[in-house]
């Protein structure tokens, strides 16, 4: 009779079962879909329908212009507060973490709710300004991703580098440019990633604030509640196509810098 | 090794699958014992039954003498009632959905109701699918006591349900009637004039831009859009009082070939160029903090977004378009896949469908959520006496007004003891809505199920209003964005120039 042994590896069964479960099984499910038409025959129909068609066409390029927008004031709005706030040496300096990312404690329905509220007293009528919005919201619920990853960077930044540059005869806006900077990029594509892909897709921001315009995420909703399960996973398929290309791409960049390789970068 | 591991990994993954697929169907299959309590698997829509647990100064003391008080969810209080008069054990599993679509998925998907609540076109597409399973004939029966349904279900309401066929039979068979309405739009009478609101024209009219919200829903909206469209037709004198207006009106609003929904694409573009944006269902609390002027409802919904409203000190009105409206139903089906061949199970949903057909349960219902029962009460006079309790003028109230609901509570649609004497003020609100005049339900018409081809091409239709049209971006856009990519590669570039510098 074998003796049951437990053995480290054993404990990763758990996820392996939820990755098949919830992540494997239904992708296969999804690709099966996105290739077969009504009848269930093998078809690139929707393939080609996606790429010809003027409207899903300019949804994806309104949900990639939503997603750039949104990261690039996130990364504007983060990079000075995660900068400050790890190179300060106020003792508060916990609280104020803690205030960025309380907001994550609050599910973010309940504060676009209470953001649409903000915005009808700023601007009167949010009808007139639903990609403005649209960005405001998204920013408001992503910023803490953004702030959290460049933060721990810069605080691991290793200070003596710094010193390093300036007894070198740098300026401080040197140090930054040739120093800082660049160490923290690591930290930078992580609140990219972080930010980027799900901004594509987060609709319920915008049903929330008033725009009625499909983005990616709410045209696979769409074609799923008109029971069209063959478009629907077609887009959502190239959707994580287009994850998988972004993944790829900033991983090159994030990997380099793994490690404490900083010193050679002088 | 690898092949071990990837046999194995293959193996768990064809074991879920097949799980997953195979449960729910096991599940259905396994027969129930004698001895065991029925369960009645039931699903509806969010908060539309009464939930019970009212406060005691809540307790509504009608005319004629009856006392409505909701003490516990009535699908509860049902298997109470279910043994006391039949003998037998019940036990409701209560489940809900959001959407008819959802309910649709959730059928085709495995899920198995056995009694489900869908509104009228999902009733038609499932009848026309032969998903359901016909009420028995006992059901009918107006001898017994017990069946609640056919000796309280108001007149009118028979009447739409044994007009209204597929394949050649009526829905009667197969849909108990449950709540009933029509579409329209709720205003708020300070921003907006009642005959401003009177036309579905409203959604485009430039005098509120930006003030009025339409539903987010394919149907509602090709209805108003379709009912704008044909506006002339539908004003038109000759075609209203014609022979055959009403057959006309149902297949006007039923059109759906290519070149109408051609039509309405385009003018829903329009409309949407003025709107203040589509909802669900934040249109009601928009109209109470005055974020919008007006908005597409359901006469259900308006009721309730009224009451909350006056709590609020805001008066807001519903009108019915003058062009045409959507009469609306949600009904009981008994669905087969559940059923079976299960006479005790189906015995159960019957007295499920009997029992909310009370007219005092249907009165908790009415007030709980603000929708129009299918219920008038027959001999029973509650449902009438409630309305009074509603809507009746005090003694000494001198601009009351007389609102005959005949149509609804006799066979004889002109029966002047159905008559609310209620407050001027009710007109235009809460009465109104909850029981449009005849003059509304004269022009009233129910949109039926579209076929796979006919439903493909208005959600094409809808998703092509909705979706931002790759050739309506203007060309400083496509600069901009030109910029924005040289500016990422040129920073990427000089990255890497940096980092290979060791």
């Amino acid at each position: 009779m074998g003796v049951f042994r437990f053995s480290r590896k054993q404990l990763g069964i758990p996820y392996a079962v939820f990755l098949i479960c919830f992540v494997a099984a239904p992708l296969l499910v999804i690709i099966y879909y996105a290739f077969t038409n009504g009848e269930g025959r093998f078809t690139l129909g929707n393939l080609t329908g996606f790429f010809t068609s003027p409207y899903t066409i300019g949804t994806l390029a309104y949900s990639f212009a939503i997603a750039v927008a949104t990261t690039c004031v996130c990364l504007l709005l983060a990079y000075p507060i995660a900068y400050i706030l790890a190179r300060s040496r106020w003792k508060a300096k916990s609280v104020v973490i803690v205030m960025f990312v309380m907001p994550m404690w609050i599910n973010f329905t309940l504060r676009i709710t209470a953001l649409k509220e903000i915005l009808t007293v700023i601007e009167g009528n949010l009808a007139f300004h639903p990609f403005l919005n649209t960005i405001i919201g998204m920013t408001y619920d992503f910023l803490p991703f953004m702030i959290l990853p460049m933060y721990t960077t810069l605080l691991k930044l290793d200070q003596s580098l710094l010193e390093a540059a300036a007894d070198l005869g740098a300026d401080p806006f040197q140090v930054f440019l040739k120093v800082t900077l660049p160490l923290s990029v690591p930290g930078i594509i992580s609140g990219v990633v972080m930010v980027f892909l799900p901004s594509m897709t987060n609709y319920v921001v915008l049903d929330m604030l008033y725009n009625s315009t499909y983005i990616m995420g709410s045209l696979i909703g769409s074609y799923f509640s008109a029971y069209d399960w063959h478009n629907g996973s077609m887009i959502a398929l190239i959707l994580l196509l287009i994850i998988l290309v972004f993944t790829l791409v900033t991983d090159r960049y994030a990997d380099e810098d793994a490690g404490n390789r900083g010193g050679a970068l002088l | 090794m690898k092949t071990k591991k990837l046999r194995a990994a293959a193996l768990c993954l064809a074991g879920t699958v097949l799980l997953g697929f195979a449960c729910p169907r096991a599940a259905a299959a396994s027969a129930r014992k004698d001895d065991e309590p029925v369960t009645l698997r039931v699903c509806s829509w969010e908060e539309y039954i009464d939930l019970g647990d009212w406060d005691e100064e809540e307790l509504i003391e009608l005319d004629n003498g009856a006392e409505i008080f909701g003490e516990d969810a009535l699908y509860r209080e049902f298997e109470q009632w279910y043994y006391d008069t039949y003998g037998k054990q019940v036990r409701v599993e209560y489940s809900c959905f959001g959407t008819n679509e959802d309910l649709y998925n959730q059928l085709t998907l495995g899920d198995t109701y056995d009694l489900v609540c869908p509104s009228d076109y999902m009733i038609m597409k499932l009848m026309a699918e032969g998903a359901l399973e016909p009420y028995s004939e006992s059901f009918f029966d107006r001898e017994n006591e017990e069946n609640y349904y056919i000796n309280c279900v108001s007149p009118y309401i028979a009447k739409v349900f044994a007009e209204n066929e597929i394949n050649g039979e009526s829905w009667d068979r197969y849909a108990a009637g449950y709540m009933w309405g029509v579409t329209g739009v709720l205003y708020n009478p300070e921003l907006m004039t009642e005959e401003e609101a009177s036309t579905w024209a409203v959604f485009d009219n430039p005098k509120f831009f930006r003030q009025i919200t339409l539903k987010d829903n394919v149907r509602d909206t090709y209805f108003s859009t379709l009912g704008y469209l044909r506006q002339k037709e539908l004003m038109d004198e000759t075609f209203r009082s014609a022979a055959d207006y009403h057959e006309k009106l149902g297949d006007m609003m039923n059109d759906v070939s290519p070149e109408t929904i051609d039509e309405v694409e385009e003018l829903l573009g329009h409309i949407m160029g003025n709107i203040y944006a589509l909802e669900t269902d934040s249109g009601k609390a928009d109209m109470v903090t005055g974020k919008i002027a007006a908005n597409y409802q359901w006469s259900g919904d308006a009721v309730y977004a009224m009451d909350q409203a006056e709590e609020d000190g805001v008066y807001l009105q519903f009108a019915v378009p003058e062009e045409c409206t959507n009469l609306w139903f949600d009904g009981w089906v008994m669905l087969k896949a559940g059923i079976g061949d299960d006479t005790e199970k189906k015995q159960a949903a019957e007295a499920f469908v009997n029992f909310l057909s009370i007219p005092e349960n249907a009165v908790r219902n009415m007030y709980y959520i603000g929708y129009t029962s299918a219920i008038s009460g027959g001999d029973d006079d509650t449902v009438f006496s409630y309305l009074n309790w509603c809507y009746g003028a005090e003694d000494d109230e001198e601009d009351a007004v007389d609102y005959p609901v005949g149509y609804f509570f006799s066979e004889d649609g002109d029966d002047e003891s159905y008559t609310v004497h209620a407050s001027a003020e009710q007109i235009g609100r809460q009465l109104y809505t909850q029981y449009p005049s005849q003059e509304v339900i004269s022009r009233a018409a129910v949109m039926g199920y579209f076929d796979e081809t006919q439903t493909h091409n208005i959600n094409q239709m809808w998703i092509n209003v909705r979706c931002l049209d790759v050739r309506d971006i203007p060309l400083w856009c496509w600069l901009l964005a030109l910029c924005a990519v040289i500016a990422a590669a040129a920073a990427a570039v000089v990255y890497r120039k940096n980092h290979t510098l060791e």
